[in-house]
């Protein structure tokens, strides 16, 4: 009795019929609304036709695709992007071959890279990417200092990722750059010393991030140099530039921008917080790693 | 004690354990969010914290306790030994290793991902070992509930299965749909290129996968809350479940409809044609469904419960409810805050409205009322419903549970109701510091204060909860009577085979998901119709450099 029961429930089950029914429905109804519909009649826009309607509700519109039209040639602050080809080329720099580059460089940035001069700065330790690049916008002429435009097109690409490559290797200068970090008190807006507030929480108001959020430490960011021990006076200089206009390779001006909402005071504190040599101590000042 | 005793205290102490300080956590990052001044005012460490926060509650605590009071349930509801306790402990040791090495390396700030798996934010790969090792144990689990539910029907043929165990294999498949999305990206997407094989990496592909999983995953968070409502609600309140059928849909609904819904965290995203968007969050409407069958069925059981009890009149039969039990308050409390974070969902997925609030501290708030209020609290009380049965110790005490179960929901409340105004103020979600001289920010100052003191109500009810199990762990042996579930007004005799398993729900879940998601995957995978790949290096050059 029971099994006969169970028997003709499970020939006369409503719920597949419910189930598959609902399913679609759903699906032809939000189908239709989302595609035929929503995207047919905006407010404020044209009303498209159903084909481009479906389209659009595709996430295919006029502007995906090649573009059909001749671009007018971009003012680019740069020429280097970071694809994966120039990424690969400047991992692959041969160091050694860079030590034979870099014996045209000891005159200025000192012996392997540790500068002794206030005027130019020190190239150990830099990431390898950061000194590609600025070579490359020396050799375009993107950013411009004396020899250092001549020497960029002096080297090829293979000579600048070599070199590079050399000078990142060199201890005792710039510290290699991570994002992780441990963390510790005192780095946040409730911090007292003003460079140290600017360095490690930005100024929100004045729409200033923090400066270690790219250039360290606990920061990093592609392309962009670590600056603990670097020179002190240049990076002063670099930031004077930077707020005048008179550098222009930072890609999307985001150094342009920070460097004219920063008071003279202000890029000489920060200089000289960075400004350390890496592995001194400083009372009240920046604890490395 | 049982294994299956065992395995399922095992699993639930770890819970509980990753739990407070995990609430501590959260307690500073309100501090640190405040005017008020924090101590280790580091920003970063701020988002290191959010990340272990994150981490530890969404994916750990969760899932230890899901595993543990699965376990529980098919030993207690099929009356028959769990089989296959080797494989689960197993699966509890690769848990409880890929929860550690996840969390070793947040500590080591080497993981500031905010506990997304959202690229081009990539961690050390080893955070996502653990995350592989956390999600890939749980599978264990999964087949074990699926292989007893199926030996059992085997076993007992055109018999029904207990509703408690027929919803807790409905959670295990619904986790093993949810985890699908972001198993894939962990495998083809984030590994690779935290190890540094690729260096390019499809933000948009990766992003689409994750929310395969953002959505579900809550729900997988939320079915040990539905079942206790379900199957140990009406029980602890003297009365009869209103409906087994109401229970077996429930389910089945939260199944089908709560995966094909994902798009709907993404409406800011611009890989993802609005088409796409609107039909996810068409289908997002309907995993209210089974919510609004659920406060229905057990408002009707716990009413008729309170009648049972002599309670009379429209609202005579509340008052008549034993409200001393940890149970019906926590069911009271969960429902309230099931209400009011719920109606704050409705806005978030709304297509037209979440541009209101996309991303500000309202979504903080709606997830805190739904998982931190309406299912962590309905944990509490079923761990304080399992501890005497699993220990064969009292719980000591029921006035402290009370207590605990209080000052958990003032606690949530005071947290949450300021968020949701900040959030319409336009407070972002996870940022570290506001510079409250600001004119926009200050009017949140107070605001965020009052967020401040509900947060350290939350952490007192934390400790307390500890206090509670510890104690009652520590009591002496006593007998207690066997965990029973409650019995439906009509007990089922047969069921029809759709309502008794799965295949069917499974097929129409699939079909959804090829039409909810075959498209916004695919375009990435043949179209190349997203945008650029995202370089992303996560450490300097240099440092690949021989």
């Amino acid at each position: 009795m029971a099994a006969r029961e169970q028997g003709s429930l499970r020939t006369h089950s409503p719920w597949p019929m419910i189930g598959w029914g609902t399913a679609a429905g759903i699906i032809i109804v939000a189908g239709v609304l989302g595609f035929g519909f929503l995207d047919r009649y905006q407010q404020g826009g044209p009303t498209l036709s159903l084909w481009n309607a479906i389209c659009h509700g595709l996430g295919i519109t006029a502007d995906t695709g090649p573009a059909s039209e001749p671009q007018p040639p971009l003012q680019t602050p740069t020429r280097i992007a970071w694809t994966g080809a120039t990424l690969t080329q400047i991992s692959n720099g041969n160091a050694q071959h860079g030590a034979f580059v870099a014996a045209n460089c000891t005159a200025c940035h000192g012996d392997q890279g540790k500068s002794q001069s206030a005027l130019y700065p020190t190239l150990a330790g830099m990431d390898a990417a950061v000194i590609y690049k600025q070579l490359d916008d020396f050799r375009s002429s993107h950013r411009s200092w004396g020899a250092m435009n001549a020497i960029g097109q002096a080297l090829s690409l293979q000579d600048s990722a070599d070199v590079a490559a050399y000078f990142a290797t060199q201890r005792g200068g710039l510290p290699t750059l991570t994002g992780n970090r441990v963390p510790e008190p005192g780095r946040s807006l409730r911090e007292s010393d003003p460079a140290k507030r600017l360095i490690f929480a930005g100024d929100p108001e004045r729409g200033i991030p923090p400066c270690s959020a790219c250039h360290g430490p606990g920061g990093y960011k592609l392309g962009a140099p670590a600056l603990q021990g670097q020179q002190p006076n240049y990076i002063d200089e670099q930031l004077i530039a930077f707020a005048q206009g008179m550098r222009q390779n930072d890609i999307f001006e985001q150094m342009r921008i920070i460097a004219r909402g920063l008071t003279p005071d202000e890029m000489h504190a920060v200089a000289v917080f960075y400004g350390v040599r890496a592995g001194e101590p400083r009372a009240g000042g920046l604890a490395l790693r | 004690m049982q294994n299956s005793s065992r395995l399922a205290l095992y699993h639930l102490w770890v819970a509980f354990a990753l739990f407070l300080p995990a609430i501590a956590l959260g307690a500073w990052q309100m501090l640190m969010r405040s005017p008020l001044p924090a101590p280790f005012d580091d920003t970063n460490a701020y988002y290191t914290s959010v990340t272990l926060h994150g981490t530890v509650m969404a994916y750990a605590v969760t899932t230890f306790f899901a595993m543990g009071f699965g376990y529980a349930v098919t030993a207690t509801s099929l009356g028959r030994p769990l089989r296959g306790v080797v494989p689960a402990w197993i699966g509890f040791a690769i848990c409880l290793i890929g929860t550690v090495m996840a969390a070793v390396i947040v500590l080591l700030g080497r993981a500031t991902v905010l506990y997304t798996f959202y690229p081009p934010l990539i961690a050390s790969p080893w955070y996502y070992f653990g995350a592989l090792l956390l999600i890939g144990g749980s599978m264990i689990w999964v087949v074990l509930m699926i292989y007893n539910m199926s030996t059992w029907k085997r076993d007992n043929p055109g018999q029904p299965v207990p509703l408690a165990m027929f919803a807790i294999t409905a959670t295990a498949i619904l986790w093993a749909w949810a985890a699908s999305g972001t198993i894939i990206e962990l495998l083809f997407i984030l590994i690779p290129q935290a190890l540094g094989i690729t260096t390019q990496i499809d933000v948009g592909l990766g992003r689409t996968l994750f929310s395969v999983t953002l959505h579900s995953i809550v729900y997988f968070w939320l079915m040990p809350a539905y079942i206790a409502f379900y199957t140990l609600a009406p029980q602890a309140a003297g009365g009869r479940l209103y409906s087994d059928t109401a229970g077996r849909l429930t389910f089945i609904m939260l199944l089908v409809f709560s995966v094909p819904v994902g798009l709907h965290h993404m409406f800011a995203d611009p890989e993802i044609g609005a088409g796409f968007k609107f039909l996810q969050s068409f289908l997002t409407f309907f995993v209210a469904l089974p919510t609004l069958l659920t406060v229905f069925s057990i408002c009707a059981s716990m009413e008729i419960g309170g009648r049972a009890r002599g309670g009379r009149g429209l609202f005579g039969w509340l008052w008549a409810l034993p409200w001393q039990e940890p149970m019906v308050l926590a069911v009271a409390f969960s429902l309230v805050m099931l209400g009011l974070g719920g109606f704050g969902g409705f806005i978030n997925m709304s297509y037209a409205m979440n541009n209101m609030i996309h991303n500000t501290a309202w979504v903080t708030a709606h997830f805190h009322l739904i998982w931190g209020g309406a299912t962590v609290i309905m944990y509490f009380a079923i761990a304080y419903e399992m501890w005497p049965r699993i220990t064969g110790k009292p719980l000591r005490s029921k006035a402290l549970a009370r207590w605990q179960l209080w000052l958990w929901f003032a606690g949530m409340l005071i947290v949450t109701i300021p968020w949701h105004i900040t959030g319409v103020m336009g407070q972002p979600r996870r940022v570290a510091a506001f510079d409250y001289n600001d004119p926009f920010v200050a009017p949140m100052g107070p605001l965020v204060i009052i967020s401040v003191i509900g947060g350290l109500i939350l952490l007192v009810s934390a400790i307390l909860l500890i206090t509670i199990l510890v104690r009652s762990q520590l009591s002496e042996r006593r007998l207690s009577e066997p965990l029973r579930y409650a019995l439906a007004v009509n007990p089922p005799r047969t069921v029809p085979p759709s309502l008794n398993g799965f295949a069917l729900w499974n097929a129409i879940l699939l079909v959804l998901m090829v039409f909810a998601y075959g498209y916004p995957i695919g375009q990435f995978l043949f179209l190349k119709s997203t945008v650029p790949p995202y370089e992303v290096t996560p450490q300097a050059v240099s440092a690949e450099i021989k």
